[in-house]
């Protein structure tokens, strides 16, 4: 056997992708960088919570302050968590509630650093997605910030004994500040929270077998590549199993149907095709139909129905069944 | 930019047997890898038609299959070499339909399509590297 | 490896057994052109179950087929494509455009007898039992 020489190559073509970015971390980063909020974004919440530059002023005036009390807060803190058994569950062991004490002092802390720019709001975001992760809920986590400004206002008030004026300033400060730390809390618990339902209801698309050789596939949610290539797949295997004959694909809940979506749909009823099956697709717009032949989809190649009860009728016509409509 | 993690294995082409023994050597790699689903098929249809190519084109030349591992991710690569006449046009090569054997002209575009990683190195006179890639997913 | 071919009334079926060589496919075309001829068959159903790839020089095989059959007066299904199979197919770009495809051996059966019979209602031809074929056992291994 000759064993061919590597050629040299003069001139050379491809598409070696960059690999795909690698899962980030523990922290439930998705929402994260999701809501990543520009610095307009920041200066427009400050503004419509009335943080000025007086008040980050005061902010930074009290950080002796905060540190001093900073151990003491934590501690009448954990002493609240710990007295409540859906809080408590969350420190398993002496060692996890020391590191998670440390981390909320950090947290504390930095409320009176000043900086509260985007750094500062992706931290906030990113120990609110945590806390969402580990399955705390949304009451006991804005819980806490009541228990920690009652905590902290009373120790103000002694610290500025002498000017009671500025204690008070100091406090609604802080207060503005929290409220702006808690619309971020909300808004990544919901975020989080709606992602994962959109993960779930993706990831089951269920196929549905009406009657014998009609199988029904109704698509929710954003196709992706990825989701595009597992919807064939899981179709192409339930054509075979359920030996069905006709297919009707309902898009009515895809929320965009571009060329590239559109090139997938043609696809996937190429590959039942070839199986012997026949796809219907349902729910794609007169519109969006007359946007994809323009952009060059051949929709000569799927057979579309309106909607998705005239798709069934239409299959059960072409299994041979006879179809009437019942007046309701 | 892969790192090899395991000896590569490599066939000769020389047959119409070696292709049909090169895919389904590929198949049986790529569901050790851990590929699910239809991904040993894709893999085979791959290889099929680059080690067509070698024989049809080159009459000889040899596949290399290796699994490869970067950043966690294991993946199956293809290598497809021959010292053959090499391709003068690698831009109209890869073009759906074209084809100089009446063929249909989708070998070696439809392997960039089966594939997650496609690049080809070719000189005329010297003869033609494919390296393609799969990632488990 | 040769594909065994059985004659069924005016229908032929090839049933592929295992991966075929470029060499295999040629010999099953050159085989069933020469028996649709001499039987003066009216279809071909040609099942490809085995196959765990089919790549565009055997799709292309397989639309010849097709084509060239029907030059002789005949219909031709294909049955038995595999999910993947059709899914690396779609992939790959092919189409099988012009050639009819049916899930299995007896769907394919059911649809050669539809054809036939639309394609000459008057026909004498006894297609009765085409449909019960599936069930039969193989007596031309
Ligand atoms: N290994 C090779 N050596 C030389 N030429 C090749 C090789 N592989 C592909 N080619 C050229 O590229 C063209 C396209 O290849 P392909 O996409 O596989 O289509 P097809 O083989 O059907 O022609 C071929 O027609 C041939 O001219
Ligand atoms: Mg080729």
């Amino acid at each position: 056997m000759s064993s061919p020489q590597r050629p040299v190559a003069p001139h050379s073509y491809g598409s070696q992708r960059p690999p795909a970015a690698v899962p980030i971390g523990p922290v439930g980063a998705i929402g994260v960088d999701e809501m990543q909020l520009t610095d307009e974004e920041v200066a427009r919440r400050m503004s419509w919570l009335e943080i000025t530059a007086d008040d980050i002023a005061n902010l930074t005036s009290i950080r002796d302050v905060a540190r001093g009390y900073a151990a003491e807060v934590i501690e009448d803190l954990y002493r609240h968590f710990l007295a409540f058994d859906e809080t408590r569950a969350f420190f398993r062991d002496e060692q996890t509630l020391r590191r998670v004490k440390a981390m909320q002092t950090e947290y504390f802390l930095r409320l009176t650093e000043g900086n509260y720019d985007r750094e500062y709001v992706r931290d906030r975001l990113k120990i609110g997605a945590i806390h969402q992760r580990i399955g705390l809920d949304v009451k006991w986590y804005l819980g806490a910030y009541n228990f920690y400004l009652r905590a902290v206002g009373s120790r103000l008030m002694r610290a500025f004994q002498d000017d009671p004026e500025r204690g008070r300033a100091c406090y609604f400060s802080l207060k503005k500040l929290v409220f702006f730390d808690i619309g971020l809390a909300i808004e990544i618990y919901l975020t989080t929270i709606r992602r994962q339902e959109e993960a779930i209801r993706e990831l089951s698309t269920p196929v549905l077998q009406l009657r014998a050789g009609l199988l029904i596939l109704p698509i929710i949610g954003v196709i992706d590549p990825t989701r595009a290539r597992q919807l064939t797949e899981q179709l192409l295997r339930s054509i075979r199993a359920n030996r069905a004959k006709v297919v009707v694909m309902d898009i009515t809940g895809v929320p965009s149907v571009d060329s590239r979506v559109a090139n997938h749909l043609v696809q996937t009823v190429e590959a039942a095709r070839l199986m012997g099956a026949t796809v219907i697709i349902t729910g794609l717009s007169a519109e969006v139909a007359q946007a994809l032949v323009l952009v060059g989809i051949d929709l000569n190649r799927i057979r579309t129905v309106g909607d998705l009860q005239g798709g069934i009728e239409e299959a059960e016509r072409s299994l041979g069944y006879r179809v009437s409509r019942v007046e309701a | 930019m892969s790192e090899i993690s395991t000896e590569p294995l490599v066939m000769p082409i020389a047959n119409e047997a070696d292709i049909v023994a090169a895919r389904q050597r590929g198949r049986t790699m790529a569901i050790e890898l851990g590929f699910a689903g239809c991904d040993g098929t894709l893999i085979a249809t791959a290889i099929s038609e680059v080690a067509r190519n070698i024989l049809l084109y080159a009459q000889r030349g040899e596949i290399i299959l290796c699994c490869v591992e970067l950043g966690g991710r294991r993946g199956l690569s293809i290598e497809a070499r021959d010292s053959g006449p090499g391709i003068p046009d690698l831009r109209k090569a890869l073009t759906d339909g074209y084809s100089t054997s009446r063929g249909l002209g989708l070998g070696l575009p439809g392997s960039r399509r089966l594939m997650d990683e496609f690049a080809i190195e070719s000189e005329v006179g010297r003869g033609t590297n494919v390296t393609m890639t799969k990632w488990v997913r | 490896m040769q594909v065994p071919i059985l004659k069924q009334g005016p229908v032929l079926i090839a049933t592929v057994q295992d991966a075929l060589t470029d060499a295999d496919l040629h010999r099953l075309r050159d085989d069933l052109l020469q028996r649709v001829g001499t039987h003066r068959s009216l279809g071909v159903v040609l099942d490809v179950t085995a196959l765990d790839v089919l790549d565009s020089f055997a799709a292309r095989m397989l639309r010849t087929i097709s084509h060239a059959v029907r030059m002789r007066g005949a219909t031709t299904v294909i049955v038995g494509i595999q999910p993947g199979v059709a899914f690396a197919m779609v992939q790959l770009g092919l189409r099988l455009d012009g050639v009819d495809t049916a899930l299995d051996l007896e769907d394919g059966l059911n649809m050669l007898a539809r054809t036939i019979r639309s394609a000459d209602p008057t026909s004498t031809t006894n297609l009765a039992g085409l449909a019960g074929l599936a069930e039969l056992e193989w007596i031309d291994r």
